[in-house]
Order: structure tokens, then sequence, then C-alpha cells
């Protein structure tokens, strides 16, 4: 298994002179991330939000606030690490907006289908796929995020911990935990229970 | 001491996952292989980290591309963003200034723009263009490299048996562990495929590559 994390145009130098361009209101390198993030971002807000079009109005608040916040990476961090992290937020307040907006308009929680509308070729749907959705759906948002940072995203828990403004080891327990839930729910996955 | 090994184990335990995706620190990532190299609950269960992995990046949801109207109204938002629109501002200065005096400022500014042209063109040098000749040496790529263990009483002719298909060739090792580095030959078969032949040899306890 690779990391996700780059694209083969894009490295964390590249990036961080990207962000250094922006800082001085370049807006073709600002243009630049947008086409280097844009599927990261969206494959992480969607499994998040899972809503396609909130997704979108997410990712480009996202955008916006690294345009504004540029100046502010510091590079002690990756690029990729500083904006996940302005990510992660962001989608935790749409997903606090979206259960405000629910409970106000006491409307049904069901799950927006996979398929159906949305950006074109959104989604190709497989049957293990959905399993493990389903198994992942059944976690906490914070285990979630954690396993789809490390295996999806390829993230280092150092750097997790950073996106997600906890300790270290908290995003161990947190993986810790998915570990288990994981194993009761997919047995195939899991070869020992024992720890 | 027996304290100690499992404490040990509990740590590696939790290290796994980010073995799997190749993100641990040198010194963690030797911790990890030392400790799996003999363990064989640590082994299993980094197999199912990794099985774990390759299910996440399986179900992935295939993201679309950016469609360029959506990148064109987030640019037309940038302004708006920074909290001091430019153009509003200039917008606003002008709507201030009475209609005699914005002609002559105009005037004045297509000047300026005029004196300054040639000054521009002198200032935007192009960037340096990048060189390669002929005669330029061609650095080759280091091989990738992967850790293995191969099991107790594995022979010499075994284990060049196990390498032999794969044209891997001993480059270090072993370690007072046991674990031997293997220098395979760049672009030939694909890591995974090296991996799954190591794997499924009984002489080889433990293989991984070296991030």
């Amino acid at each position: 298994m690779s990391r996700t994390v780059s694209t083969p145009q894009s490295t964390p130098e590249s990036e961080a002179a990207l962000l250094r361009r922006i800082a001085a209101k370049d807006r073709r390198a600002f243009e630049a991330l947008y086409h280097a993030y844009y599927r990261r971002l969206f494959a992480y807000l969607f499994k998040t939000i899972r809503r396609p079009e909130l997704s979108e109005e997410v990712l480009d608040d996202v955008m916006l606030a690294v345009w504004t916040g540029a100046a502010g990476f510091d590079g002690r961090s990756r690029p990729s690490t500083w904006i996940f992290g302005i990510a992660y937020h962001k989608a935790l307040k749409a997903l606090a907006r979206q259960d405000r907006h629910k409970a106000e308009t006491d409307e049904v929680d069901g799950e927006e289908p996979m398929t159906g509308e949305g950006p074109e070729g959104l989604l190709v749907r497989r049957e293990t796929a959905d399993v493990l959705e389903r198994a992942l759906r059944a976690l906490s948002l914070e285990q979630r995020t954690v396993v789809e940072l490390t295996y999806y995203h390829g993230f280092a828990y150092q750097e997790i911990a950073n996106i997600m403004g906890c300790p270290v080891n908290t995003v161990k327990t947190r993986m810790f935990h998915a570990r288990r839930r994981l194993k009761e729910l997919l047995p195939g996955l899991g070869v020992s229970r024992a720890v | 001491m027996k304290q100690e090994d499992e404490r040990l184990h509990q740590r590696v335990w939790e290290l796994l996952p980010w073995y799997a995706n190749g993100t641990l620190g040198d010194t963690e990532r030797r911790t990890v292989e030392e400790h799996a190299a003999r363990c064989e609950r640590c082994r299993k269960e980094l197999e199912a980290c990794r099985q774990l992995g390759e299910a996440v990046q399986t179900a992935a949801v295939e993201a679309p591309t950016p469609h360029p109207a959506r990148l064109a109204r987030l640019m037309d938002r940038l302004d708006e963003a920074d909290g001091s629109p430019l153009r509003a501002r200039l917008r606003g200065l002008l709507t201030a200034t009475p209609k005699p005096v914005r002609w002559v400022l105009a005037g004045q500014l297509a000047a300026l723009l005029l004196l300054a042209a040639p000054l521009w063109t002198l200032l935007r040098t192009p960037p340096p263009a990048e060189f390669k000749t002929l005669s330029d040496p061609v650095t080759v790529a280091a091989g990738p490299q992967v850790r293995v263990v191969f099991a107790d009483g594995a022979t010499e002719r075994q284990i060049r048996d196990v390498l032999l298909p794969i044209g891997g060739q001993l480059a270090g090792g072993p370690s007072p562990l046991g674990v031997y580095t293997v220098e395979l030959p760049e672009g030939r078969d694909p890591l995974p495929v090296v991996l799954r032949h190591l794997r499924s040899r009984a002489e080889v306890s433990f293989a991984e590559p070296v991030r």
C-alpha cells in the first residue's frame, strides 16, 4: 500500500511553494493548488459529509480559507496536513449545521443515496465497498476519520493528531478501538481478535 | 522482563496501521520490524491492517473532476474572501470622484502605464531554462529493497532459490534478529508481486518493503 497524498506532479515542496505564492495573492498558484487537491479533498469530505453538493460547498470554503490564510502556513507541517486540518474542522462545522437544520425541520435522517444526482461520474459502487462502508459507518466520526486519514490519505499518526487537533495517543486509541470494532463487523478482515 | 515484552508488544500493536501505510519514522519502523520478526500475532495483525488498507482504497469514492464553472465561481469569490476587495475599493473610490477629475486621473494613469511599460519588460526576465546535455551523467535509480527474515534452518541454497526468480540480491544483514536486506533490480517485477512471491515461500517468515 502506498501513500496517496501526493499526486505525481505535486510534492510537499512544490505545494509549499504554491502556498507561498498564494500568500502573495497569486491566483494562478491558487488554481494549481485547487487542481492538485480537489479530488483528495472531495474524497475526504464526501466520506465525512456524504452529500455531494454540500461536500463541494465545503471544499470551496476550505480553498477560500487556504486563500485567506496561506500566510499563516508556517511550514512546520506538510502542506497536506495543514490543508486537511482546515478541511476536518470545516467538515465538522458543516455536519453540526446539518444536524441543527435536521432538528429544526424534523427531517428524517435518511442517508443520501450514493448514486443519483450529483457531479457526473461520481461513484462506482462495489459490493465489498458497500460492506466496508457499512462497517465504517458503525464507527464514531473520530474513529472513522483516523481510519480514512491513515489508509486512504496515507497520513502519519503525528500528522493526524495535527489535523484533528488532539494528542497522538488519542489518535492511536481511536485507531485501536476502530480496529477492534471493524474486526467484529468484518470477520473476514480480522485474523485475530486478541491483542 | 515478561512485562516489558508485553509493553513492547502493545506499543508495536498500536503502531501497525502506520507501519502498513509506510509513515513510521526509522526508529519506530525498526522497532516494529524487529518485534514482528519474532511475534506471530503482530505479523498476522499487520496482515489484517494491510487488508483493511486495501479495502479502504478499493472502497474509495471516485471523486469527480472539478468543473471549470465551479472553479470560476470560486475565483470570483477570492477578492471578497480577503475582506478588503480591491475591486470594491476601486469602485468606491471611482464613484466618490467627480466626473471631470476622473477623466484627468484616467489620462494620467494611462501616461504612467505607457512610461512604465519598457521597465516592465526589462524586469520580466524569463526564468532560467533547465539544460540537459547528452554528456550529462545518467543517474541510475537504485532498485527497491525488501527486508526479509528467513525461516530457521533455511540453507544458503534455499535462500538462493528464493531470490533467483525475483533477481534479488542480499545487500545487507543479517541483523542480530536475522533480518536481511534484499535489493531488487529496478523496473523488473512490481513490488507487490515480489512480496507475494516471498511470502508464499516456506523459507521466508517475514518480508516487508523498505520505505
